[in-house]
C-alpha cells in the first residue's frame, strides 16, 4: 500500500466524519427549532389562560360601586343591609343562609338580633356572604330582593328555618319563589327580581368586602366592629351573647 | 427501535420522572381548578393563615388558582419540566412553611389546599396529613428537579431526546433541560 492512498484513505476518513459532525450538528439545529415552536405553541397558551384567569379575579374581586343595591345598603358598610343607620351600638352579622354553624347561631341568637333590628336599640348590619356556592349566591339575591319589599327579617328568618344541605340542588326558582311567597313578597315583582338576578352583581361586592374586612368563616358577629370571642363560646351561648350585647350598651 | 433505545424510554428513570409529573402536576392542575372557581374562599383561605397583610393575603388568594393551574398544565404536558418542577417545588415548600407556622402558632385552620380552607373546628385540624401530602408532592417536585427527563413529554418530543432513534448519543438524558 502505498504512503498516497493511505494518506489520501485517511482524508477520506476525516472528510467522511465532517460530513457526519454536520449532519448530526443540522439535525441538532432541527430539533432545537422543533422544541422551540413546540414550547412556543403550547406555552402561549398557558400563559395566556393563567394572565386572563389572574386578572378576572383580580378585577372582579374589587368592590363595584356602580351595581344595583337595595336601598337599605350602604356602601360604607360594605354593602351591608342596615337597619337602623342612626342607633348604637353596631352589630354586625356575617352569614351565609346555606351554613350550618350560621343556621346554629341563628337558632340560639337569632331572635336577639332579630329583635334588635326591629326595636331601633341596635344599627344591625347584614353581610350575605356566599362561600358555599351558586344557591348561596341565589339566596343573598333572593333577600335583597326580599330587602326591596322591606321584608329581609322574614324572609332571612325563614330560610333559617327551612335550611337544606349545602348544594343540594334545592333552592331552585321555584322553591326560592316560594320562600318568598310565603312570606308575604308580592310573587310578579319579587319572581322577576330572582329571574334577572337583579343584586348578583351586589352579591358579589359582599364577597369583596368581606374580603377586605377580614372576614374568614361565617358567621363572624362583631359588636361595634370587634368580633365576639369564639373560644369563648358566644356564639352558641345566649347567656354570653346578651352579655356582650349589654356590655356595649343595649338596653 | 433498537434494544437500547428501548430500554431508554422506558427506563425506570424516566417513568418513575413521568409518575412524578403525574403526580405533582395533577395535583396541582386540580387545587388550582377547585380554588379558581371559588376566588372569595380561596382569598378567605390565604387570609386565614395570619401571615401576609390582608391587602396581599387578598391578591394571593385570587391569583395563586391560576399560578398552580399554569404550573400544572406545564408539569402534565412536559414542557419546560426542570423550570414547572421548580416553580412546584418551591410552592410545596411555601405551603409546608405556611402550614406548620399556622399549627407552630396554635391556630385552627384548613389548609385550603383544595378549595374551603379558613377556621375549623380544633378537633377537625389536619395538619400532619396536610403536611405529610405536601412532602410527597415536595419528592415529586424535587426529583423532576434532578431528573426532569420523562416518557411521554413535549421536552422529549420537541428535542427528540428520548424518542429519536439518530445520535442518541448526543443527546444524553442526564444533561435534560441543561
Amino acid at each position: 500500500m502505498s504512503e498516497e492512498s493511505k494518506e489520501s484513505r485517511s482524508q477520506a476518513r476525516l472528510a467522511a466524519a465532517a460530513e457526519r459532525k454536520a449532519l448530526a450538528e443540522t439535525a441538532a439545529k432541527k430539533a432545537r427549532r422543533n422544541r422551540l415552536l413546540v414550547s412556543l405553541a403550547v406555552i402561549a397558551p398557558i400563559l395566556l389562560v393563567v394572565i386572563v384567569g389572574v386578572s378576572i379575579s383580580l378585577v372582579k374581586s374589587k368592590v363595584d360601586s356602580t351595581v344595583t343595591a337595595p336601598t337599605i345598603a350602604s356602601k360604607s358598610d360594605g354593602y351591608g343591609l342596615v337597619f337602623n343607620p342612626s342607633a348604637k351600638p353596631q352589630i354586625d352579622v356575617w352569614e351565609d343562609f346555606q351554613c350550618p354553624a350560621c343556621k346554629n347561631f341563628e337558632d340560639v341568637n337569632g331572635a336577639t338580633v332579630h329583635a334588635l333590628a326591629q326595636n331601633g336599640k341596635a344599627r344591625v348590619v347584614f353581610h350575605s356572604l356566599s362561600f358555599l356556592g351558586a344557591e348561596s349566591v341565589i339566596l343573598a339575591n333572593a333577600g335583597a330582593c326580599a330587602a326591596e319589599e322591606g321584608k329581609f327579617l322574614e324572609f332571612h328568618d325563614y330560610l333559617y328555618k327551612n335550611q337544606k344541605p349545602e348544594n343540594s340542588a334545592y333552592w331552585g326558582l321555584s322553591q326560592v319563589t316560594a320562600a318568598g311567597v310565603a312570606v308575604g313578597l308580592p310573587e310578579k315583582t319579587y319572581k322577576s327580581c330572582l329571574k334577572t338576578g337583579k343584586y348578583a352583581k351586589w352579591v358579589e361586592n359582599i364577597s369583596a368586602a368581606g374580603a377586605k374586612a377580614n372576614i374568614n368563616q361565617t358567621p363572624t358577629v362583631l359588636i361595634n366592629g370587634k368580633e365576639i370571642d369564639r373560644n369563648a363560646g358566644i356564639y352558641l351561648d345566649p347567656k354570653l351573647f346578651n352579655k356582650a350585647l349589654a356590655d356595649a350598651g343595649v338596653k | 427501535m433498537d434494544v437500547k433505545n428501548f430500554a431508554r424510554k422506558y427506563s425506570s428513570v424516566n417513568l418513575l420522572a413521568l409518575l412524578a409529573r403525574l403526580i405533582l402536576g395533577g395535583a396541582l392542575l386540580y387545587a388550582g381548578a377547585l380554588k379558581a372557581l371559588h376566588p372569595y374562599q380561596a382569598a378567605a383561605a390565604v387570609r386565614a393563615y395570619e401571615i401576609l397583610p390582608v391587602a396581599l393575603a387578598n391578591p394571593l388568594g385570587y391569583t395563586l388558582p391560576w399560578i398552580e393551574i399554569g404550573v400544572g398544565i406545564i408539569l402534565v404536558l412536559g414542557l419546560y419540566v426542570r423550570i414547572g418542577a421548580i416553580l412546584g417545588s418551591a410552592m410545596m415548600l411555601i405551603f409546608i412553611g405556611g402550614v406548620s407556622s399556622a399549627w407552630a402558632r396554635g391556630l385552627s385552620i384548613d389548609c385550603g389546599c383544595f378549595g374551603g380552607g379558613g377556621a375549623v373546628d380544633p378537633s377537625k385540624t389536619a395538619y400532619v396529613s396536610e403536611i405529610l401530602r405536601d412532602v410527597l408532592f415536595l419528592l415529586c417536585g424535587a426529583f423532576l428537579v434532578w431528573r426532569p427527563g420523562s416518557r411521554w413529554s413535549l421536552d422529549a418530543m420537541g428535542s427528540g431526546r428520548i424518542t429519536e432513534d439518530l445520535y442518541e448519543d448526543e443527546f444524553d438524558v442526564d444533561e435534560m433541560e441543561g
